[in-house]
């Protein structure tokens, strides 16, 4: 109970929350700080931000403080001039080094060497650049007491815009909705799904009627070797498939000896790659309709057989009339459960042609996936990734829920009969 | 079968469908054991060096160790979901438990949906508990994604017990718990054996979840052995080393399937049986 | 030991199924659930075992209040309909399963297997596995391992129900002779008049629900307490004529029938009545005649089956020695003998 809550209830949980987020490599998964960096004013400029600010937050300021007292103790600094520093200079500030430094070396007990007089004026210096502050009430502090008369928000803006963590936003469905790549994506999903679905039922159909007639063996010999792709890993089952239809694979050598374009097929043509990525999770999945298929077309009296035979029944209609009326619930699941599984996966097409030729036969599960877990930019978008698998997470906890209720689970939940 | 039909269309037919799978798996097989010269078709000699590096690691790097780590992977991943479901399924088949009908809906609908949508939140979470790129991980996420799915098998298979039999040992003063060890459980063996098998081979075959969640661990299932294998980018890729690499590791999955093949068909088409 | 179940109430999801049931099984007796299907037997048997909770009421064994108690404190043996053997044991272990699990010694265990094995006449088959045994072998198993344990009281459910003619009848003596020989008190559930006629010293009649009437089965038989009662019993079932009260007789006026009520006076006229005659008491002999066609002949061998239909379209059922035989459609004037018909009121109820 504990590892499902954990693993499902959490993730669904996490992936609702991630998807509102922009959390990525670059921010990272727990918390953040706050730093302004030059490229941060930079941007912050071609934001509009007046001019007066950026200067002012790319500047340096002096002022003679307890903490710079302190600071400059802690730097080694003489503790005489320490002293004269405060009794003089308490609470003066200064905007430029040269005015701060020209002011020290009139004091009595300045160092000698510069640099020790540049170490003491450094104790002193105020920037709020490239300094990480791990909260924003310190990073606003900072700001505050850096800018004389910021307008009217700046602070804020200054203060949100160097968070370097991640945030919550709704970015992530918005740019969903805008990318025309969403809706191509979706378009190659429903494809994806449905042709694969078509071939799934007509094979899986096809196979359990066929091998319904055929004597034992060879029904035995051919639904083993249909149920092959389901049992063997997929790893290896898409090396297969690499080995089959790759430049000089098989299908290749063939096409060049009868004289037919022979290229990749896997990732030569958006054509060929479509027919590749539909036959690979077809034969996985027509099994499946086979599997049960058959066991629906065994449990059909066989008298029911044999009394059309004697009524003259042709082949054709003995499946028309009376095989097929009895599949309508066998179709009608291997249909729903399937088209739940085939949104989903993208295993398959991620060994075989990953999505290519470019992202013709990307789908939506392949390219969250990637989105969030293995892009080769490296930066790695948790936030929208997760955002699109929130979709795909509604649309499967949606269409879970018809499909439980259309077959009608709930006979399945009994109750106990031992009261005690 | 009705014999008032001929049968040979349909062989037909079903031949050249079934032509592709066919010829990949006769090739499989093949290439292992042969060489062919480039741009033929038909091999033209017999050859074991293809299997040499079972003894070699200079070929493709030592097997012995992922094929160790994947059956400690798929052995745990089997007991773990064996004994969870079991239990499970009996007490949501038969205990009269609080929040049953809550429980019990929440599996079916867990079982129905696609867990690979979860992947993503998966990864934060292992990456919270800090069990990311460890072979517990996966393997707790492994068995926790096949649990639902486990459970609801063998809550099936309790289902078909007749009730009179659990009544009987209640009458015979046995203690619920006693009941389910001594007489609940033997009933059930076929559905622990199948989905036992089921478990291990899944687990075997599993590449995903070691990939995505454990990438750069020390440990590295088959799976992940024979992808690196198979990189068309590294100096050892070679179709009929990757074969015979594949073969090996495919073997055991085949022969348990083979063997059991009944008891799966059962597991392949059950749990879904509307 | 003396059961006895005080205004037990049960509901199913809402449903009332039993209503405030009274009944006592004396120590030692036989005694029969007899209803149609659905009534609610199978469920008093199980609430009496532990199987279900009762809703309200409260049973006692002996003294002992048991209605809070789970089925292993109670020590009740239970022989179900399709015997619930367990099928991986054989039938040694199945018998020694309730010794088993009390954790009794195995030199007990096994003498006591073997003496109840023989008493129900199984002691060549204990090697065997339920899954090789006949019908009749596997109850005589099912018996053994509710009784090995003593418990206070045997319930069997049904248990001739999935036997063909012949098992049944001899199984029929066999459960009522290892009864009388252990002398254990039975409640026998059954939907089957003969079984329940034939075997028990009691008989519970219920429907939906509630008991209707508990007699010994000559008493049930001779002197029905309501119709539902006097049609359940009896094989042919009893004919129900339908009337009114009429000077003191039941009268069935466009066929000018006229039944004195004898001892029942008092009814005012044109109360809608009820007419039971069982078939033995409608023939060529008797005091009230009626006349009728004959629409329906079965020869059992020792006697004929008849249906008389008279003119109203009311029919009669009668049953004769096959000594004389009378023709489908022939017109007959045959006898009701009044002493022996039961006359109820219009809901059922004998007056
Ligand atoms: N576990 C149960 N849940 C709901 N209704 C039940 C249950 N068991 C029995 N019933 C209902 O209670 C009524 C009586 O059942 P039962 O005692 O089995 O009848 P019978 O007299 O045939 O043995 C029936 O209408 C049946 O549908
Ligand atoms: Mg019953």
């Amino acid at each position: 109970m504990v590892l499902l809550l954990g693993f499902f209830f959490l993730p669904v949980v996490l992936t609702s929350v991630f998807a509102f987020t922009n959390m990525s490599t670059a921010t990272g998964i727990s918390g953040g700080s706050y730093v302004v960096t030059g490229n941060l004013l930079r941007s912050l400029k071609d934001e509009g931000l007046d001019a007066k600010t950026i200067d002012a937050l790319g500047q340096s300021s002096y002022v003679i403080d307890q903490a710079g007292l302190e600071k400059a103790h802690a730097a080694g600094v003489d503790a005489r001039f320490i002293t004269e520093i405060a009794e003089r200079l308490k609470d003066r500030s200064f905007t430029s080094s040269t005015a701060f430094e020209r002011e020290l070396k009139t004091l009595p007990s300045r160092p000698t060497r510069v640099r020790d007089l540049k170490i003491a004026a450094g104790a002193f210096e105020q920037s709020v650049l490239n300094v990480r502050y791990a909260s924003r009430g310190e990073m606003e502090a900072a700001l505050t007491h850096m800018l004389e008369n910021p307008p009217e928000g700046a602070i804020e803006k200054v203060a949100t815009a160097s968070y370097t963590g991640w945030t919550w936003t709704t970015e992530n469905f918005k740019n969903l909705v805008i990318t025309p790549d969403t809706w191509r994506i979706i378009g190659n999903t429903v494809f994806y799904v449905v042709l694969t679905l078509a071939f799934n039922v007509l094979v899986g159909l096809f196979l359990a009627i066929t091998t319904f007639y055929l004597p034992p063996a060879g029904s035995g010999f051919f639904s083993v070797l249909w149920l092959l792709p389901r049992i063997t890993p997929v790893v290896l089952y898409a090396v297969m498939w690499k080995w089959f239809t790759w430049e000089d694979g098989f299908v290749f050598n063939i096409a060049q000896d009868l004289g037919l374009p022979a290229f990749n097929y896997m990732k030569g043509s958006v054509a060929s790659a479509w027919t590749v990525v539909i036959l690979v999770n077809g034969f996985v999945g027509a099994s499946f309709g086979m599997i049960l298929f058959s066991g629906a077309l065994k449990a059909i009296p066989v008298q029911q057989l044999w009394a059309s035979e004697v009524d003259g029944a042709s082949r054709w209609q003995q499946i028309r009339y009376i095989i097929l009326p009895h599949m309508r619930w066998p179709i009608l699941f291997v249909t729903s459960y399937q088209t739940l599984s085939l949104l989903s996966s993208y295993e398959q097409i991620w060994l075989t042609t990953n999505g290519g030729p470019g992202s013709t036969t990307t789908v939506w599960a392949l390219e969250a996936f990637k989105t969030a877990l293995n892009n080769y930019t490296g930066n790695l978008q948790y936030g929208l990734g997760a955002a699109m698998a929130l979709i795909l997470v509604a649309v499967g906890l949606i269409l879970s829920i018809v499909y439980l209720r259309l077959f009608r689970f709930d006979e399945m939940m009994s109750k106990p009969k031992i009261e005690f | 079968m009705t014999r008032n039909f001929a049968a040979w269309p349909i062989i037909l037919l079903l031949t050249v469908l079934s032509l592709p799978l066919f010829i990949m798996y006769l090739f499989l097989l093949v290439d292992t054991f042969s060489n062919t010269a480039p741009g033929s078709l038909l091999p033209n000699e017999f050859t074991l060096e293809h299997w040499r590096f079972l003894i070699d690691p200079t070929i493709t790097g030592d097997v012995w160790k992922p094929t160790l780590t994947t059956v400690i992977f798929s052995a745990s991943l089997m007991i773990i979901v064996v004994s969870v479901s079991a239990t499970a399924g009996y007490a949501l088949s038969r205990l009269a438990l609080p929040f049953r009908r809550f429980v019990l809906s929440g599996i079916m609908v867990m079982h129905a949906f696609p867990s690979v949508t979860l992947i993503i939140g998966v990864f934060l979470v292992l990456q919270f508990a800090g069990l990311y790129n460890s072979l517990t991980g996966v393997i707790l996420v492994k068995a926790s994604l096949m649990l639902p799915f486990g459970i609801w098998i063998m809550k099936g298979f309790y289902d078909a017990v007749p009730w009179e039999i659990e009544m009987a040992g209640v009458q015979d003063g046995a203690s619920r718990f006693t009941v389910w060890r001594r007489i609940i459980l033997p009933q059930v063996k076929p559905g622990l054996l199948s989905l036992a098998l089921f478990a291990f081979i899944d687990g075997w075959s599993e590449y995903m979840l070691p990939r995505i969640l454990a990438p750069s661990s020390d440990f590295e299932v088959l799976s992940m052995y024979l992808n690196t294998v198979s990189d068309p980018n590294s100096s050892t890729y070679n179709f009929n080393i990757f074969k015979s690499v594949g073969l090996f590791y495919t073997l055991p999955v085949l022969a348990l399937f083979v063997l059991f093949q009944n008891r799966l068909m059962n597991i392949f088409g059950g749990g879904t049986k509307g | 030991m003396q059961i006895s179940i005080n205004n037990f109430t049960k509901t199913f999801d809402g449903t009332p199924v039993i209503d405030d049931m009274n009944l006592t099984i004396r120590d030692g007796e036989m005694l029969a659930l007899l209803g149609p299907s659905g009534c609610g037997k199978s469920t008093t048997l199980f609430t009496i075992s532990g199987i279900h909770r009762m809703d309200k009421g409260q049973l006692m064994f002996g003294d002992r209040d048991v209605s809070g108690l789970p089925s292993q404190k109670r020590n009740v043996g239970v022989v179900f309909q399709n015997y619930a053997l367990y099928p991986h044991m054989n039938v040694f272990e199945n018998i020694a399963f309730p010794l088993t699990v009390r954790k009794d010694n195995k030199a007990d265990i096994d003498r006591e297997v073997r003496f109840i094995a023989a008493l129900t006449h199984i002691s060549e088959l204990l090697e065997r596995r339920p899954g090789q045994l006949s019908g009749g072998q596997q109850q005589r198993v099912a018996l053994a391992r509710a009784l090995v344990r003593k418990p206070d009281v045997l319930l069997l459910d049904e248990p001739l129900a999935n036997l063909d003619a012949k098992l049944r009848l001899e199984m029929r003596s066999e459960i009522r002779r290892i009864q009388l020989e252990t002398g254990i008190t039975a409640v026998l559930v059954t939907h089957d008049q003969v079984e329940a006629m034939s075997m028990c010293d009691r008989i519970a009649i219920m429907k939906k629900g509630e008991i209707v009437q508990i007699d010994t089965p000559a008493d049930m038989y001779s002197n029905p307490r309501t119709s539902f009662v006097a049609g359940f019993l009896g094989n042919p079932p009893i004919s129900l004529l339908n009337g009114i009260a009429m000077g003191n007789t039941f009268s069935i006026a466009p066929i000018k029938l006229r039944v004195p009520l004898g001892s029942h006076e008092g009814i005012a006229d044109g109360t809608p009545l009820k007419l039971g005659v069982r078939p033995e008491h409608f023939g060529p002999e008797g005091d009230i005649a009626v006349e009728g066609k004959i629409t329906f002949a079965e020869t059992q061998g020792r006697e004929n089956l008849y249906d008389v239909e008279l003119a109203d379209g009311s029919v009669l059922r009668s049953i004769q020695p096959a000594a004389r035989n009378w023709k489908l459609g022939e017109p007959v004037r045959w006898f009701i003998d009044s002493k022996s018909a039961f006359v109820f009121s219009d809901d059922g109820l004998r007056l």
